[in-house]
């Protein structure tokens, strides 16, 4: 790729993301998939620990903020192109030079770090309402586990992307697999209280590493080394989630053009 | 080497149909249609509603893969070479569509021109310039929710000019627009002919054809039925005159009365507000003129003409002798 090549992709990514985040600044969806969902789940979570007298706040904010990372990724990456097909946008923008995958890349990069907000407001929510004394044990690594889970939603999202786009009735399944992922990936109870069938799928969800890190370098007792392992696992499914999803747009992008379901005519 | 070379272009359409029995149903939308687009050339797509002509822009400007034939914009092709024609054609569909209503004009313009590479420094000389342009400098700030549909348009316009494309496809860009919006645009689309952009229009409005377009392709059902300069297309129907009505509740029984009489080649009819019109193609002009009175005998009518045809007139003859 050369420099050039680049740059305009940068410039393509930091402008779609910039007027995603100007879009969703207006959307009272987006508002309530950001924060409220987000703030109900973490109210019930943090009452039903609320008798145990543990200190599992910091679990509840990561588990929350992934919730909210993961359905953020789900509808409003997916439905910001099911709404581009409606409004008309989706044929203008694939019929730019620029590349869909980049496009979607951008939109992908803003959605979730918009999302990061639902731990905010879980935090505060558990700090203020609940009195949790919120601690994160290993600062650094949970901000290294942050980032590694930002890159890992935002290639997840890539996969995702070109199933929406190659048909509107894609929208239908999206209700259907957004609590198995809750579930699966652990990011409220841990995952060894699922039965053991489960396990191999959990595995395969860079979600569920995603969460197992962030959990680990919050929580007192996280060892380095399973961290990294989670990070490795990470990194892996992220460059797995890129590859694929270069294949996958290509064939979708052909597939579209042949079905004609680009634009709602 | 030619704008556009188009080669027995076809498309089709396929959409199940049933839940349980699903069944495969074809529509041709575009059935074997060749042309050719000459450099600087405006060029009109003329047609009724479902004929093909937004099918045959979609397949040009890379949205849709054809189902047979080919056709190549600027030497490249339309299937292996989407990317490359991507850069150097514009496009404009019809209607208040394909903007971000939650924006700006101004970060419409902005996002676009990014997509379509456009250097950061040029952009922000070039947006300013083409929003005064298209007479929206004042308006560039505001949301274009709050835009009217004739904002929206020229917004289109402008849209499409940030990369100063050399081949500009319009699909029916008045459509919906006011008269003094679409007279505007229609200027528009005149100046940028007269920077020897190629542009190819398609409309359904005669006169917008025939004021503009150097030559005009005619579509009916899916195929090509004349392609001509719009003074040829005109000969065609030299020889007829065209008797107008202005008449109230004509039934399909009097309009095939009507068609069946000797020296009669052509009959429609178009609705008008509160009226219709009814227009009988005849060689012998006035002459014809009582036998369609009497084919009319007890439907009110208003105001008669009998008049030299226009190229609508050629264009309706050539559709309904298509259709026939």
């Amino acid at each position: 790729m050369s420099l050039k090549i680049l740059s305009q992709d940068l410039r393509v990514i930091r402008t779609t993301g910039e007027m995603t985040l100007r879009q969703a600044a207006v959307s009272p969806f987006i508002i309530f998939t950001v924060l409220v969902q987000p703030l109900l789940v973490a109210m019930l979570a943090l009452w039903m620990l609320a008798d145990k007298k543990t200190n599992d706040g910091i679990y509840v904010v990561v588990g929350t903020g992934m919730s909210g990372l993961w359905s953020s990724l789900l509808f409003i990456c997916g439905n910001s192109i099911t709404v581009e097909r409606w409004t008309g946008t989706l044929e203008a923008l694939v019929a730019t030079p620029a590349n869909i995958s980049v496009i979607v890349f951008g939109k992908n990069l803003a959605n979730v770090l918009q999302s990061l907000a639902s731990m905010v407001v879980c935090y505060l929510v558990a700090a203020l309402l609940f009195n949790y004394q919120i601690t994160v044990d290993q600062p650094l690594l949970f901000i290294i586990s942050l980032l590694l889970t930002v890159i890992a939603f935002v290639s997840f999202g890539l996969i995702l992307g070109p199933l929406f786009l190659l048909s509107p009735a894609v929208q239908n399944f999206q209700n259907g697999i957004e609590f198995p992922i809750y579930i699966l990936a652990g990011f409220l109870f841990p995952i060894a209280l699922l039965p053991n069938w489960t396990t191999p799928l959990s595995y395969l969800l860079a979600p569920y590493w995603a969460a197992r890190a962030l959990h680990v370098a919050s929580s007192v007792g996280g060892t380095f080394s399973e961290i990294a392992f989670c990070w490795a696992m990470l990194i892996l499914f992220s460059v797995i989630y890129l590859v694929g999803s270069r294949y996958l747009f290509r064939a979708v992008m052909y597939r579209v053009r042949v079905d004609a379901t680009l634009g709602l005519e | 080497m030619n704008a556009i070379e188009v080669q027995h272009l076809r498309r089709v359409y396929r959409t199940n149909i049933g839940v349980i029995r699903r069944k495969v149903k074809e529509v041709v939308a575009v059935e074997d249609i060749s042309f050719d687009v000459r450099p600087g050339e405006l060029f009109g797509l003329l047609g009724p509603n479902g004929a093909g002509k937004t099918t045959t822009v979609k397949m040009l400007t890379t949205l849709l893969i054809p189902t047979s034939g080919t056709a190549t914009i600027l030497g490249h092709d339309v299937v292996k070479d989407a990317q490359l024609i991507r850069s150097r054609i514009g496009f404009i569909f019809g209607g208040d569509r394909g903007l971000y209503w939650r924006l700006s004009g101004y970060d419409n313009l902005r996002y676009f021109s990014s997509l379509y590479h456009v250097e950061p420094e040029v952009s922000k000389k070039r947006i300013p310039y083409l929003l005064d342009l298209v007479g929206l400098a004042d308006r560039g700030q505001e949301k274009v929710e709050g835009y009217s549909r004739g904002m929206k348009q020229r917004l289109h316009v402008a849209r499409t000019l940030l990369h100063d494309p050399e081949l500009l496809f319009l699909d029916e860009p008045t459509i919906g627009l006011d008269p003094v919006g679409a007279r505007d645009l229609r200027l528009m689309v005149r100046n940028l002919q007269a920077e020897h952009k190629t542009i190819l229009l398609t409309t359904h409005y005669m006169f917008e054809a025939d004021a503009l377009c150097q030559r005009i392709a005619v579509v009916n059902h899916g195929k090509l039925i004349a392609l001509d300069t719009p003074e040829a297309l005109k000969q065609d129907v030299k020889d007829l005159s065209v008797i107008e009505l202005e008449v109230f509740g004509v039934s399909v029984d009097t309009i095939e009365a009507l068609r069946a009489l000797p020296h009669v080649t052509t009959v429609s009819i178009e609705d008008r507000d509160q009226t219709q019109a009814l227009l009988v193609h005849s060689p012998h002009g006035s002459e014809a003129l009582p036998d369609v009175m009497n084919c009319l005998n007890g439907i009110k009518i208003g105001k008669v003409v009998v008049r030299e045809p226009t190229l609508e007139d050629a264009y309706v003859r050539l559709v309904e002798g298509h259709a026939s």
